[in-house]
């Protein structure tokens, strides 16, 4: 140690304080030529909205499905004219599905965006929860809880993981797969997405007599030929599953391996187009998949539109996140159209105009969407597809949009 | 802590040093500090955050050197003292009556308090099991912990708020002064000490009181006494020291700054959720990150700890922010360079690096440097 360090570290000191602190610059609100409030977020000729995605992490696929979505969306909303005379701006980061990384990043992008066309990840959302509150930014989670409607800033587009269960397993039924008074298996990840899931499958089976095998894993379990086997012993007449793709995989294998062969029902992400590649694609035609947005191949006009503008801007392999990130885009566009004929493009005009939303359309890539009751899903619409290793995005759809008679009567965690 | 003082030289205990050397010493330290206090006028709230985060990191880190290179105990249990530490907190300063989570309305400071004190006594009940075994087999039972962590998190719903929607901590205030958004506005050179500015000063307060204390433990009689059980049991029995009384201490002490690490960590996300799976916020790879930041800082050296903090906790959070602001590693898909990879790569290098070529770690690397320039290189 010599003074010299001593002396390097006072004109250090010296030199921070020589510069100038951190100026003020939290965009003062205003008002266009033209009336229209505008705040964070919002130029002169542009609209600016965040996307936090995971590029990196273990929802690197979808993450990029839907953000490619998104941008398609950005660009053809653009073409016909944007909104208020302003072009939409996406401000893209990266989280790697790591909570600590968005939290950090939350901030730096903030300031520069009115609302976010996407937030993925439960873990993600939930670290962010309160910074929504606070910063009242409007947000679409790409996760389908319901137990998240309880933050008026939360746009769930589509259905939750509860709902999709009791229409998929209304389903079931309707096509004599199960009947009143059966034994049915439900295994779950344990945490928001599976316990969501869960509550569905419990609803609708205090309904229908039906006895539910509950099922606890974590996302890491890899193997579920043991628990397969123990529904086996158990009687049951199908499997709901809410797990991630690769334990999807593990467990139709078995259903087929073990001579079980039940119908399997599982939520929207429990399906990867990869799986049709695995050593489990033989056993997935017991599967059925319920989602409320459309499989990238849906025989729809909107949905093939999207999937050739897909092909002709991107190279990757498309899969449910493409129509899905469009979808979300299209009602965003809704709500800024809605909040530009209100003359308020604030945040608080963006809160505002969501809660008069009450038919976001999405040509039908999505149900049509309800906003205005805090609380409730903005739809309990979903359909019914199985895996097709020739369709592109690997699934086809057996039954277009429904709505079980008990999903109208289930009463979502934060509905009023 | 040893019944008997013992006037022996104690066993690589850092030499006290006196005169100008030390004086320069100080003030570095000083100066370090004035920069750290300064910093918040000239950083975005992003980068703050980042720095809050590495202050945890911090934390965590000098209580882990503490148990395993002072006190020679391998132990792969401190993400458990975060969880510990930060539901802890949470319930203690959580809103009475509340019919899904359980509160004790008390005081946010106290909070903390009692987050490290439960955090301690959590250490001290496993202290049995650290006194009977030994480095590797030590290291995997204090692996069962973080596995009693998760399923705790997952069962204790009333405690943690379950891992479906977690709880929200009671925000931090010491003697009502708010640590958020609200309460008096208060501007410092032009700059609105707002929520970032108010935590950062929270957490270095924290951070250089666990640094002063852990520096005195380690100068002091107790940090001889866990050098000398260390070095060798018996040795240190026939001196007099307490071996059984010296590890629990160790244990103790470690878990305590895991649990001040955990209230820090809850407070920093604004929400406690309990993990989903071994990996997470409170999962093995957050006590590998911490056997990590201990193993580049140099076993032992409390300082050594800080810049394993920095490294290991700073990096992924610096190479996102920058890879935002300038564009760089933002591949995508499979195969891709992204800061979160990339910053493993580099903490992965860095502990190859110190295990094959300095042991001793950073900490041993800037005594080298520093002796280098106070005397020519002898000759062999």
């Amino acid at each position: 140690m010599k003074r010299t360090h001593l002396a390097a570290a006072l004109v250090a000191v010296l030199a921070l304080s020589a510069c100038s602190t951190k100026a003020n610059n939290s965009g003062s609100p205003g008002s266009d030529s033209s009336g229209v409030k505008t705040g964070k977020g919002v130029t002169a000729a542009e609209v600016t909205l965040g996307v936090m995605t995971d590029k990196s992490g273990v929802f690197k696929n979808l993450g990029l499905g839907v953000t490619q979505g998104n941008e398609l969306w950005a660009k053809d909303f653009n073409a016909a004219g944007g909104v208020c005379g302003r072009q939409v701006k996406l401000e893209e980061v990266d989280h790697g599905y790591k909570a600590d990384t968005a939290k950090t990043l939350y901030p730096q992008i903030e300031p520069k965006v009115l609302g976010f066309v996407q937030l993925l990840g439960s873990p993600v959302v939930a670290a962010l929860k309160q910074n929504l509150a606070t910063d009242k930014a409007v947000a679409a989670p790409a996760s389908w809880s319901s137990e998240l409607l309880d933050n008026p800033y939360v746009m769930i587009v589509g259905t939750t993981y509860d709902l999709e269960m009791i229409d998929g397993l209304s389903y079931l039924q309707e096509q004599g797969l199960i009947k009143d008074g059966d034994t049915i298996g439900h295994v779950y990840i344990d945490g928001e997405y599976g316990k969501n899931g869960l509550r569905g499958s419990q609803f609708y089976a205090k309904k229908h007599s039906l006895t539910v095998k509950e099922v606890k894993i974590t996302s890491t379990d890899s193997d579920l030929t043991n628990v397969v086997t123990g529904l086996k012993g158990a009687g049951v007449k199908a499997i709901a599953l809410t797990t991630t793709p690769a334990q999807t995989g593990s467990a139709v294998a078995a259903n087929k391996a073990l001579g079980l062969n039940v119908p399997v029902l599982g939520n929207n992400p429990t399906f990867d187009p990869a799986l049709l590649k695995s050593p489990a694609a033989g056993a997935l035609d017991k599967l059925t998949v319920v989602a409320s947005s459309v499989p990238f191949s849906a025989d729809l006009p909107k949905a093939k539109d999207v999937a050739a503008k897909f092909k002709a801007a991107y190279k990757e392999t498309p899969n449910g996140g493409v129509p899905y990130g469009y979808a979300v885009g299209e009602v965003w566009g809704a709500v800024l159209k809605k909040a530009c004929d209100n003359k308020d493009l604030t945040r608080d005009g963006i809160a505002a105009a969501l809660k008069q939303t009450t038919s976001a359309s999405t040509d039908n890539l999505v149900a049509a969407l309800d906003f205005s009751k805090p609380g409730t899903p903005a739809t309990r619409q979903v359909y019914a597809a199985t895996p097709d290793a020739s369709a592109e995005g690997g699934v086809k759809y057996v039954k277009p949009l429904f709505e079980a008679p008990e999903a109208k009567e289930y009463v979502a965690p934060h509905q009023k | 802590m040893s019944e008997v003082d013992t006037e022996s030289e104690p066993v690589a205990a850092p030499r006290p040093r006196r005169g100008p050397a030390s004086l320069v010493r100080k003030a570095a330290w000083l100066a370090l500090l004035v920069v750290l206090l300064a910093l918040p006028l000239y950083l975005d709230a992003a980068w703050l955050k980042a720095g809050q985060y590495m202050m945890i990191g911090a934390v965590g880190a000098i209580g882990l050197t503490l148990v395993v290179g002072q006190a020679g105990q391998l132990s792969l249990a401190h993400a458990f003292f975060l969880l510990a530490g930060g539901t802890a907190y949470t319930v203690l300063s959580g809103p009475i009556g509340d019919d899904r989570v359980v509160g004790f309305g008390l005081d946010p400071g106290l909070s903390l308090l009692g987050a490290v004190v439960v955090a301690a006594l959590l250490g001290l009940a496993f202290a049995p099991v650290a006194g009977r075994l030994r480095g590797i087999y030590l290291g995997v039972a204090s692996l069962a912990l973080v596995f009693l962590g998760l399923y705790f998190g997952q069962s204790a719903e009333e405690l943690t708020g379950g891992t479906s929607t977690g709880r929200a901590p009671a925000p931090f205030s010491l003697f009502g002064f708010p640590f958020t958004d609200d309460g008096p506005e208060i501007t410092l050179l032009g700059v609105p000490i707002r929520q970032a500015e108010r935590m950062w000063y929270l957490f270095l307060l924290l951070t250089v009181l666990a640094f002063v204390i852990a520096r005195g433990a380690v100068r002091g009689r107790v940090g001889r006494s866990w050098r000398a059980v260390r070095d060798n049991e018996a040795a240190a029995a026939v001196m007099g020291v307490s071996v059984m009384r010296a590890k629990a201490g160790a244990f103790a002490v470690s878990s305590a700054y895991g649990g001040l690490a955990g209230a820090m960590t809850v407070l920093w996300f604004d929400i406690l959720k309990p993990d989903e799976s071994e990996f997470g916020t409170y999962g093995i790879n957050v006590s590998i990150a911490y056997l990590a930041m201990v193993i580049i800082g140099g076993l032992g050296s409390v300082p050594g700890a800080l810049v394993g903090a920095l490294i290991v906790n700073g990096l992924p959070q610096v190479l996102a922010l920058y890879s935002a602001d300038l564009g760089w590693f933002s591949g995508t898909g499979d195969g891709a360079l992204t800061p979160v990879l990339v910053s493993s790569f580099v903490y992965g290098a860095a502990i190859i690096l110190v295990v094959l070529f300095e042991p001793g770690g950073l900490a041993a690397l800037g005594r080298r440097l520093t002796r280098l320039r106070r005397q020519p290189p002898e000759e062999p």
